[in-house]
């Protein structure tokens, strides 16, 4: 039974607490769109621009042709250029390039004379994943114009399969389109955890718990008087930093508010019930505040934000499927990308739900348990 | 007459701990009933188990006429409680934490505005209601503590050591609200390990170590004990209780202060032995005259009598 | 400054410390729990990529070329669409990344100059996985075309890279994320240890009673610290050996190096999370502004997963705010380059500045709060 009379003063307590401190309004909701604006420049995986620098020993118009290439593609830039190896290996130790590429002396004579020739490309792995494409394109851009030098000087001509890519939902392979919705989720969450995690052992330490334990509000009351304040700045964030995304940066938005909206709130009602388990379980706010980590980091990680869950080990694979996270990101790049609605989704949407069922009954079973025991 | 708290063998258990013993006892009406016993003697146990803050292991409690064990919403429609800890928001203000204990008490518009005032009022705080609680001095919170516990006018009102931490004149104040509430038939239990508080009390159930070893009005209870009490003030207390602890004839030795409280066997041999004991061993002694028993002697006593040792 | 009343502050936190077992767990256990979860979880290498394929030709080339796909490794064909219809639900619903459509002329087309198109639909929602498979396919596909032009006969291609890599050599991702992952979890467990001290104190009001002794500033601060810079300095080690050890990953620079800077480090963080924790003054907000403040930034903004080359410059300008920035460089280059202190002087540098801001700071928030 819940009373309306009761309820009312709750959330208007638990709205003031969290106000009173007018740092707090910065904090809850200027700094999840700053926060987006810079991660939003900050997660890119596009390799773009690489720094390269070169060792040039045939100096001949083929080289600098392969060169020019190189450049054009607007994969690499090059930063440096030497005759000695060893300011390569000294760009590749301070960070100052990222890739290298070594030309061999009679380049341009044996390319002529069609008796291959190789071109030394060295890649600072430590970053695997800007190697592994690097790798790639390097490959194909010395192996194409290898064909097309040969083609145009009468040999044979260049036939074979003529691969033609096309992306979907992504024509130019932009990785942000794809980071920036998981930079929302990710915002929302910590959000979500922020507003709840300290909320009750914070009243338990402080002794008011009980004062509130003794008087006749309910459970589901007090549960209520603590997420409904929470779902509501959450919602607020979650509006403020999807405008940001579609208008600052031009995320395109294919799909529609109304699979968005459900998903939200679905995703935050869970994010909270994580949160009140953790701070129903925690004697300390330092006890919180380390499970929130606790919680947090994994939760960001296996969500497929940055590395593809299809990549993980089994095991991995199975752990995904217990975080909030992963499912609501599914949603929102797939409503924002792909246009999808609730039939591509359900699910994305049952697991959600699921999700959030679970976790809030987990905190209402052990919140009864704090209240008396 | 009804009884407004009535216990019977109530029992909690912390894993081997044994908190609260089979505590049987009944308060009537309007009455003030203390409890009396040093930290760790089950008195806040107690109280935690009749607001359901915590559920007894074994045994039965009705509260206000309600099982605390089945009925526990309606006990608590009919309680106010104020703890040890000061439990309001120091980040609300006065008026907001008013508004709030208001409204999980269900006390409608149509009361609020005078029950406010009279909570603003009774703590002193008509000037300061837009202050923010946790910058108000002790005093004052412990009274708008005790206004918010009452703001829905509860038959029964807990206690739980209202007063630790108050310099003297705020705790005589205190008392004077709590007689008031009593007076208009509001029952009161209050828990207390102040011996001259307990003096208010319209009786007393004294608790070590998990039960009750006595139970009666403050005068009875001073009454019970038989060996009388002489109060010897010497120059060295402690070394005193030493010395007279191994006298024959001395049945219990504590200090108050700068004296001495021993209970004897026989008020007449020792008021002639014990002066020659400490000079004998060196010390001087100023007094030493016959009083009234207070709380402590009868508390010692009776720990003495069921042969146990003090808690805490 | 004195070492008893030093030492009195440090042994107060230390015994407090230890009364709280379940903090304690969680400060020596959770970063090398993290580490060995991460380790083993996270990869960017990309394999069994699922695909379609459309073969509208039904040949024996086309079969051929199917076969090479699924013969690399890289790719799992799991899906035979009969029609271009049956392409859109596959890509929509996220069931492969990738759809190769082989045309009905494509054996006839071969035999020609002009040569044979095949497509390529790609998944472009993740754009990196996209790029990835996307060459792998290429890759596939020039090898097998190299084979139908030279007819068996051995080719040679006019240029060729031969590719090397540094550091790394195999690419294994998990090289790049452990050394990193070593610097973000202790940037992140630095300001979260000691976020809440000063402020638990303050709400407590046992800060109130420290301030009436005669401990200085510096004392209180330093005092503090010690313990969890050995607790700090204790998972370090114990996160790299589980990097040697569980991860193969090598240490090719100067362990000693290694455990200089990051004193430094640590030091600095610390002292970073002391001075939130008493400016604020509150645990909540402390909490607050510790997770904004040092988490994602460590997370996003230290070059750990996204490389800041690639940033914006406003957004670069920023980076080297956050101290994770040169710590991750530090472990990086100390693992996999094996650089010395001749490469590494600039983070050295950047790092004794951090600290030494991040003490003044800590140090001069208490001024007001002990006056």
């Amino acid at each position: 039974m819940i009373s309306g009379l009761r309820l009312r003063q709750l959330l208007k307590k638990e709205l003031r607490q969290i106000f009173r401190d007018p740092r707090m309004k910065r904090i809850v909701f200027i700094a999840p769109m700053v926060q987006l604006i810079a991660f939003g420049y900050a997660v890119n995986t596009d390799i773009k621009h690489t720094k390269t620098f070169v060792i040039d020993h045939d100096r001949s118009a083929a080289s600098r042709e392969l060169l020019e290439v190189v450049e054009a593609t607007g994969y690499f830039r090059i930063v440096g250029s030497s005759q000695r190896p060893a300011d390569l290996v000294r760009a590749l130790d301070y960070g100052e390039a990222e890739v290298g590429i070594e030309i061999p002396t009679e380049f341009g004579r044996e390319l002529a004379a069609g008796r291959g020739t190789r071109v030394q490309v060295i890649l600072d792995g430590t970053n695997s994943n800007t190697a592994t494409v690097a790798q790639g394109y390097l490959t194909q851009i010395v192996r194409q114009f290898g064909l097309r030098r040969v083609a145009e000087a009468g040999g044979f001509s260049a036939s074979g399969i003529d691969p033609r890519p096309r992306a979907w939902y992504n024509p130019e392979l932009a990785s942000r389109v794809y980071n920036v919705p998981g930079v929302i989720g990710m915002l929302i969450l910590l959000m979500s955890l922020l507003l709840t995690s300290m909320s009750v052992v914070r009243e338990r330490e402080m002794g008011t718990l009980d004062q509130l334990a003794v008087s006749p509000l309910s459970a589901a009351e007090l549960i209520l008087g603590k997420t409904v304040p929470a779902t509501l700045i959450a919602f607020v964030d979650l509006f403020l930093v999807t405008a940001i995304a579609i208008l600052w940066f031009g995320i395109p938005m294919r799909g529609s508010f109304v699979v968005m909206l459900p998903a939200a709130l679905i995703f935050i009602i869970s994010a909270l019930a994580v949160g009140l388990l953790i701070s129903t379980i925690s004697r300390t706010q330092q006890e919180a505040f380390m499970s929130m980590f606790l919680f947090l980091l994994p939760a960001i990680i296996l969500s497929g934000f940055f590395y593809p869950i299809s990549s993980m080990p089994q095991v991995f694979q199975w752990i995904t499927v217990l975080n909030p996270l992963r499912h609501f990101l599914e949603i929102v790049r797939a409503v924002f990308l792909k246009g999808a609605g609730f039939a591509e989704l359900r699910v994305q949407f049952v697991a959600l739900t699921v999700m959030a069922v679970g976790f809030m009954t987990l905190a209402v079973v052990r919140f009864k348990r704090t209240l008396a025991t | 007459m009804p009884e407004a708290v009535q216990v019977r063998e109530l029992t909690r258990k912390f894993g081997d701990f044994v908190a609260v013993d089979r505590v049987s006892f009944a308060v009537e009406e309007g009455e003030i009933f203390g409890f009396l016993g040093p930290n760790g003697a089950g008195k806040t146990t107690t109280i935690k188990m009749l607001t359901g803050l915590l559920h007894p292991t074994s045994g039965s409690a009705w509260v206000a006429g309600f099982d605390v064990l089945k009925q526990i919403e309606s006990v608590k429609a009919n309680l106010g409680y104020m703890s040890q800890l000061f439990s309001l928001y120091p980040d609300l203000t006065v008026l907001e934490n008013i508004q709030l204990f208001a409204g999980l008490y269900g006390v409608g518009n149509d009361r609020f505005a005078e029950r406010r005032d009279w909570v603003l009022e009774m703590a002193r705080l008509s000037d300061h209601g837009d202050r923010l609680t946790g910058e108000l001095p002790l005093g004052f919170k412990q009274r708008l503590a005790l206004g918010c516990a009452v703001l829905h006018q509860p038959p029964i009102l807990f206690l739980d050591e209202p007063t630790s931490g108050v310099d003297p004149i705020s705790r005589r104040n205190f008392w004077d609200l709590i007689y008031g509430f009593a007076a208009t038939g509001t029952t009161v239990l209050v828990s207390t390990h102040y011996m001259e508080e307990a003096e208010y009390c319209h009786r007393i159930a004294v608790m070590n170590r998990g039960s009750i070893i006595a139970l009666d009005r403050p005068a009875a209870l001073k009454g019970a004990i038989r060996e009388p009490i002489l109060e010897v003030t010497v120059d060295n207390a402690p070394r005193a209780v030493e010395t007279l602890r191994r006298a024959p004839g001395v049945l219990e030795v504590t200090m108050f202060g700068r004296a001495v409280h021993a209970m004897v066997e026989d008020r007449a041999t020792a008021q002639r032995e014990i002066p020659r004991l400490l000079s004998a061993a060196g010390q001087r002694v100023e007094s030493i005259e016959p009083i009234e028993p207070s709380l402590e002697d009868v508390f010692v006593s009776f720990v003495k009598r069921a042969g146990g040792t003090v808690a805490g | 400054m004195n070492l008893t009343r030093l030492w009195a502050v440090s042994r107060k936190e230390a015994i407090q410390l230890r009364r709280d077992p379940r903090s304690l767990a969680m400060a020596f256990l959770l970063p090398v729990a993290l580490l060995i979860f991460f380790g083993y979880a996270i990869s960017y290498d990309v394999k069994n990529i699922e695909m379609a394929v459309l073969d509208e030709s039904g040949s024996e080339r086309s079969r051929a070329l199917i076969e090479a796909f699924e013969s690399s490794g890289y790719f799992n064909v799991i899906e035979y669409p009969a029609s271009y219809g049956e392409l859109d639900p596959l890509l929509d619903r996220g069931r492969v990344r990738l759809v190769l459509v082989i045309p009905p002329t494509f054996e006839t087309d071969l035999q020609t100059v002009r040569g044979a198109a095949v497509q390529i639909l790609l998944d472009g929602a993740d754009a990196n996985t996209a790029t990835i498979a996307q060459n792998y396919a290429t890759a596939i596909l020039a090898r097998y075309s190299a084979n139908v032009v030279s007819q068996g006969r051995s080719l040679v291609l006019p240029a060729e890279a031969e590719t090397r890599v540094w550091f790394n050599e195999t690419l294994e991702s998990r090289n790049m994320i452990v050394p990193g992952l070593v610097a973000v979890i202790m940037s992140i467990i630095a300001a979260m240890l000691t976020a809440l001290t000063i402020a638990r104190e303050w709400e407590r009001g046992t800060m109130e009673q420290l301030s009436a002794t005669p401990v200085q500033r510096l004392e209180v601060v330093l005092g503090k610290l010690l313990p969890y810079v050995a607790i700090g300095l204790f998972d370090v080690a114990v996160a790299i050996v589980a990097g040697l050890l569980v991860f193969d990953v090598p240490l090719r620079g100067n362990i000693l190096l290694l455990t200089v800077l990051t004193l430094l480090f640590l030091l600095g963080a610390l002292s970073f999370g002391m001075f939130i924790s008493a400016a604020v003054k509150s645990q909540v907000l402390a909490t607050q502004v510790a997770l904004q403040t040092t988490y994602l930034p460590a997370i996003l903004l230290s070059g750990f997963i996204f490389s800041i080359s690639t940033m914006p410059l406003a957004l670069r300008a920023i980076t080297y705010a956050v101290p994770a920035r040169y710590y991750v460089t530090v472990t990086k280059g100390i693992f996999l380059k094996g650089v010395g202190p001749g490469v590494l002087w600039v983070e050295a540098v950047a790092m004794v500045i951090f600290a030494a801001v991040g003490l003044t700071l800590a140090i001069r928030s208490f001024k007001k709060e002990l006056a």
